[in-house]
């Protein structure tokens, strides 16, 4: 197993420095923006707040409603683009 | 495509989709953070709610979807029956038709002094004193303004053809009268009673002062007098003489035209057009007369030839009197007397025309001493 991770170590540090991570974030980014997942989830963080109070809302707080909500509601099409991708970017820098 | 990949090498193959799933994990992850970041930034600094409406103002912009309404419930042709008073002539106008109507009304904008000089002018043709009411008139250019139109529309073509700036050239020769009126009528449009000059308002002096100056024959159509240069081409020095006759008396010797015999003599010429063909013949006599200037299109010769007859009088006369072709002279001029509309062809018309030489001071000098120099050689 420590193959396994000295493997996911070094891809993900060929991912960072090639710059293709900041790359795959920002294209996620605007897809979840153009798709309507953002207001979506926007809606769903008022919800909160108004029930937990405006004043006593803690980061902690929104990441535990919002996240497990936030990786539902991504739409198929995306994530199926995001693999994608990422597998290529996988099969041509990664010497496997 | 996943079929592909597990077809590559089994448990290499799980392992990599493993991994490329805790990747896409991962990056789902940090843009749910992105989020929830902005969110608690934006709700601890205040500015969350902004873009929500409350519900009241909700319901005041709420989307009408009635019939005859817009979306945002105006009626959106509400203002083209609504009628407005002019406060100029003071009919009800249509709102929509009300400024251009003003336009015409108040006499401004672009195209009001072009339908004013038109409408005069008609008014002018049919010799009608009522129509040249303002008002009257106005309502053949408001469309909304039925009344009457449809009976005048076709007498508004005609009057378009007449007397648009348009019109072809024949019909301005044809009636110089005509078309001086319409001009100086563009030009004056707001004295709509007086496009010309009425000589019957004007006294003795100012007649006097405008004879000098203008050619002043008084149309038939409009009873004006005509507000051209002494030279205008449209009407002939025996008019203007006969226009000083009626309007100050036989005996208007201050004026340059006085000796109207002689100068119809030698003038009767002015009033063709064939300006270069007489002025040739002139030549050909010896004998310089005044120089028509109705044909302005004519060579700078016959321009010239007035010129060196005033300030060589005395040449002349020599001239005429020493040279045996004296009676010639005589003879050339009433030649060509026949030609115009007078003839007095004697000896003693061409001696009078040396006399009347310092009255043609008048005439603009041109300078030809060219021309002087040929009745040298006669001489």
């Amino acid at each position: 197993m420590s193959k396994d991770s000295q493997m996911r170590a070094a891809i993900n540090q060929k991912l960072i420095e090639m710059g293709e991570r900041e790359r795959l974030k920002e294209l996620l980014r605007a897809k979840l923006v153009e798709c309507g997942w953002k207001d979506q989830l926007k809606a769903h963080c008022k919800d909160v707040i108004r029930e937990k109070g405006l004043d006593h809302v803690t980061v902690e707080d929104l990441v535990n409603e919002i996240t497990p909500k936030g990786r539902a509601l991504v739409p198929d099409s995306v994530k199926k683009e995001l693999l994608q991708r990422i597998r290529a970017f996988l099969a041509q820098h990664a010497a496997l | 495509m996943k079929m592909e990949d597990m077809a590559l090498s089994g448990p290499d193959n799980t392992r990599l989709e493993a991994l490329v799933h805790d990747i896409y994990s991962e990056l789902v992850e940090d843009a749910c953070l992105g989020l929830c970041f902005e969110v608690h930034r934006a709700v601890k600094h205040g500015y969350f709610f902004l873009d929500d409406t409350d519900p009241e103002s909700a319901k005041e912009f709420e989307i009408v979807d009635q019939p005859g309404l817009d979306i945002f419930g105006q009626v959106y042709n509400q203002w083209k029956n609504k009628e407005c008073e002019c406060p100029n002539c003071k009919r009800l106008i249509a709102a929509s038709r009300f400024a251009p109507h003003l336009e015409k009304c108040l006499g401004m904008g672009r195209n009001s002094s072009r339908i004013a000089s038109r409408r005069l002018a008609s008014n002018n043709n049919n010799v009608s004193k009522s129509e040249s009411d303002q008002e009257d008139n106005d309502d053949l250019n408001d469309n909304d303004w039925s009344y009457g139109a449809e009976k005048k529309s076709k007498k508004r073509k005609s009057d378009k053809n007449q007397n648009s700036p348009r019109r072809s050239k024949s019909l301005k020769h044809k009636n110089g009268d005509l078309s001086s009126s319409v001009t100086s009528e563009a030009f004056k449009y707001n004295n709509y009673n007086n496009a010309g000059i009425s000589y019957e308002t004007l006294g003795p002096e100012e007649v006097r002062s405008l004879l000098t100056t203008q050619c002043g024959v008084i149309s038939e159509h409009t009873k004006k007098m005509c507000t051209r240069s002494q030279r205008c081409p449209q009407h002939t020095d025996e008019q203007r003489r006969s226009v000083r006759v009626f309007l100050l008396g036989p005996s208007a010797s201050s004026l340059p035209d006085a000796d109207a015999t002689v100068e119809a003599d030698m003038f009767e010429l002015q009033g063709d057009g064939s300006g270069a063909q007489s002025l040739i013949s002139r030549l050909q006599w010896e004998d310089s007369p005044e120089i028509s200037p109705t044909d302005s299109a004519s060579s700078r010769a016959s321009t010239n030839h007035s010129d060196p007859r005033r300030p060589k009088k005395k040449k002349r006369t020599s001239l005429v009197l020493n040279s045996t072709a004296g009676g010639g002279g005589g003879g050339g001029v009433s030649g060509e007397g026949t030609s115009g509309s007078l003839t007095s062809g004697s000896n003693g018309g061409v001696s009078q025309s040396n006399v009347s030489l310092p009255a043609k001071k008048k005439r603009p000098k041109l300078p030809a001493p060219s021309i002087s120099s040929i009745y040298d050689d006669l001489n």
